[in-house]
């Protein structure tokens, strides 16, 4: 037979688990005080045993037998044992039939099995006794039936018994039902996870609110699920832009050699027109290219490549490889170092970066306006800074220009990929520098960085 | 007759190759999996191999680090889809001499191959020459005739470069690669922007230009007529 569903469940296991151990503990605390109990109960009869041997042995040797009797007298309860018996065991007074046997002579208080005889006859019970030697070779045996201890045995037992039956049934009861709960939302959760699987990343865990440890899990899961649905967003939204960025130039190209094939009337006319193909098809690869340049720089956590770079040699550089392009479209290009700081970077993807900026801002600069390129400080950090007297970014277009294949208004006319500065971004990012474009006429492109002292780091 | 041995797995590709590459008079040699060019590579009867990353049995990297590891040093051109820096990274590392990402340029290829086939010897001299033009690599000058050219650093390494590849086409990314070290692609009018520069030193007023510019593709440096 199989057990029901909820009894499988390891909540349920472990509630019973949990149970079993409080059943030993339980036994063992009522085995201790159990113990401890009857050890004094046990002391107690021992001393009021004691002290009917001394009444009775006190006083006149003649009268014993007179004492003894008393003593069984006043024993409303019929607790009391007692007896004399002469040397050779027979009874001469008192409640007990015969002299017990294997019993140590003047000792302290011993348990032993003695018969009772009365008004109501005979009984066997089990007894604390003292036996004395009197003068004259008579022996005394004194006892007592501890009948409290039995009794409050049978009590505590009945309360065990009691106490554990309900603690159990609560128990499984509160094991079934915190296993059913779990049960219960697990299966939610696992139905919800199913959808979102299928595709459904609008589904949320659910939450009931009262911060218990599976409340906080749901609500971090949803978090992350937030953020996933986001991102996919985003990418879903990208690869539209891919498709559509990729899509003009391949009709363009497509167009082109259809025409071409049907018009053309000369050998050079479809050589001009191949050549105009080859030339989209490279247009669209480049944008290729450059998406899996940005994907890759994204995803890369090479923190292994980076080294100690020089910024005024970096930027030197930069200015090296851009300034005859600069001088072609006459603008005043100049590198300005207020002050020598190095870095912790990545130099070829920072090189990237820089150059990214400044061919932007030679792109977009009319002919005779100024570029600068400019390492400098502000407090703590150590900035880059790209500025020229092109046409400026406002305000809005800010974030969006970081965006893949977004290109400003002023762009348009421009022919390039809108990837550069997500480009730039991608690598600040890695590198856990700051871009910041500031609005207003005129481009200014800003990476800040955390410098480094050179020294320091070859002192060590 | 320069032969190559074309290891490449995606048989479209592998006939068009070799077909351009027969056209232009060298003799193909063709292999479809990395076993096979290995075997085929072993025998060193090619001058210059072009090698796909990605082939089935043995992988286009393994099969140039078995080569090494076996003294085999025919020069290696790799062609790969994986265009990361990483990926070149590690094709160099592997051994290979050149790594051209797909897609490329028929004339790319070409030029490569070319340039691998047509290495400059260890040259211990400290001057080089191409025609009337002069390069003193310990003072670092230049002269065209009589005349002495002042050059920039950056453009004394970029002549340098070219006056050791005479006559040989050198492509925009193989300037930018080889004389600037960088990693990334520029926009493709840079490299021209520093020739042409280059070129206006080079030539005097009536002077016939060195650098020769291939349409579209790159350029040579060739002694005038």
């Amino acid at each position: 037979m199989r057990l029901p569903e909820f009894m499988r469940t390891t909540t349920f296991r472990s509630v019973l688990m949990i149970f079993g151990a409080f059943v030993l503990c339980t036994l063992l605390i009522f085995g201790i005080v159990l113990r401890q109990t009857s050890a004094y109960l046990t002391s107690n009869i021992d001393r009021l045993v004691d002290n009917m041997a001394k009444t009775v042995i006190a006083g006149e040797l003649l009268r014993t037998t007179e004492r003894l009797e008393d003593q069984l007298r006043s024993d409303p309860r019929q607790v009391k044992l007692g007896g004399i018996f002469d040397s050779a065991g027979t009874r001469i007074a008192g409640n007990i039939e015969s002299l017990p046997p294997g019993l140590r002579m003047n000792a302290l208080a011993q348990t032993a099995l003695v018969a009772r005889i009365d008004d109501t006859g005979r009984r066997m019970q089990t007894a604390r006794v003292i036996v004395e030697q009197l003068p004259g070779g008579n022996t005394l045996v004194v006892g007592r039936d501890p009948d409290e201890a039995p009794e409050i045995f049978k009590i505590t037992q009945r309360v065990v018994v009691l106490g554990l039956s309900a603690a159990l049934c609560h128990g499984l009861t509160a094991g079934a039902w915190l296993s059913i709960r779990t049960q219960k939302r697990i299966e939610e959760v696992n139905r919800r996870i199913q959808r979102i699987v299928a595709g459904e990343l609008r589904q949320r865990m659910p939450t009931l609110g009262n911060n218990d440890p599976f409340d906080r899990l749901a609500v971090l899961v949803n978090g992350m699920l937030d953020n996933i649905e986001a991102l996919v967003r985003n990418l879903a939204s990208a690869g539209d832009d891919i498709a559509h960025d990729l899509r003009t130039p391949l009709t363009r190209v497509r167009i082109l050699l259809e025409r071409a094939r049907g018009n053309a009337q000369s050998f050079e006319d479809l050589e001009s027109a191949v050549d105009h193909a080859i030339a989209g098809i490279d247009h669209t690869i480049s944008i290729v290219t450059a998406l899996l340049r940005i994907r890759e720089i994204e995803q890369t956590r090479r923190l292994v490549e980076f080294s100690d770079v020089k910024m005024a040699e970096l930027l030197q550089e930069v200015g090296d490889l851009y300034e005859p392009f600069a001088d072609e479209k006459r603008l005043l290009f100049s590198v300005k170092i207020d002050s020598e700081l190095a870095a912790r970077a990545d130099r070829d993807l920072l090189f990237e970066a820089i150059a990214n900026l400044v061919d932007n801002a030679i792109k977009f600069t009319p002919e005779g306006g100024r570029l600068e390129l400019r390492l400098t400080r502000d407090g703590e950090n150590g900035i880059i800074r790209v500025s020229d007297t092109g046409p400026g970014i406002f305000e809005r277009e800010r974030e969006l220009i970081m965006q893949r294949f977004y290109r400003a208004d002023r762009s348009r006319s421009t022919k390039g990929l809108g990837l550069g500065l997500s480009l730039v971004a991608a690598i600040v990012k890695l590198h856990g520098f700051r871009l910041n474009i500031a609005p207003g006429a005129g481009f200014v492109a800003e990476i800040a960085f955390q410098p480094i002292s050179m020294k320091t780091h070859i002192a060590a | 007759m320069a032969r190559v041995l074309l290891i490449e797995d995606d048989t479209e590709m592998a006939t068009e190759l070799s077909e351009e590459l027969m056209g232009r008079g060298y003799a193909v040699e063709r292999a479809a999996d990395g076993t096979d060019g290995l075997a085929k590579a072993r025998t060193r009867q090619a001058d210059v191999l072009i090698v796909d990353r990605m082939l089935p049995g043995i992988d286009g990297l393994a099969v140039i680090e078995t080569l090494r590891k076996e003294r085999v040093r025919t020069p290696a051109l790799v062609l790969s889809a994986l265009g990361a820096v990483d990926d070149r990274v590690r094709g160099l590392r592997a051994g290979s001499d050149d790594y051209l990402t797909k897609p490329f340029a028929l004339l790319e290829l070409i030029a490569r191959l070319e340039a691998l086939l047509r290495r400059p010897a260890e040259n211990l001299s400290t001057a080089l020459r191409v025609g009337p033009l002069e390069l003193d690599l310990i003072a670092r000058s230049a002269r065209r005739g009589e005349r002495a050219i002042d050059l920039l650093p950056r453009e004394f390494r970029l002549l340098e470069y070219m006056m050791r590849r005479p006559g040989q086409l050198l492509t925009r990314a193989m300037l930018f690669e080889e004389v600037w070290n960088y990693k990334f692609v520029p926009r493709s009018n840079l490299v021209d922007v520093h020739i042409g520069r280059l070129r206006r030193k080079l030539d005097g007023p009536d002077e016939q230009s060195m650098i020769y510019n291939v349409r579209g593709e790159g350029f040579i440096l060739r002694a005038p007529a």
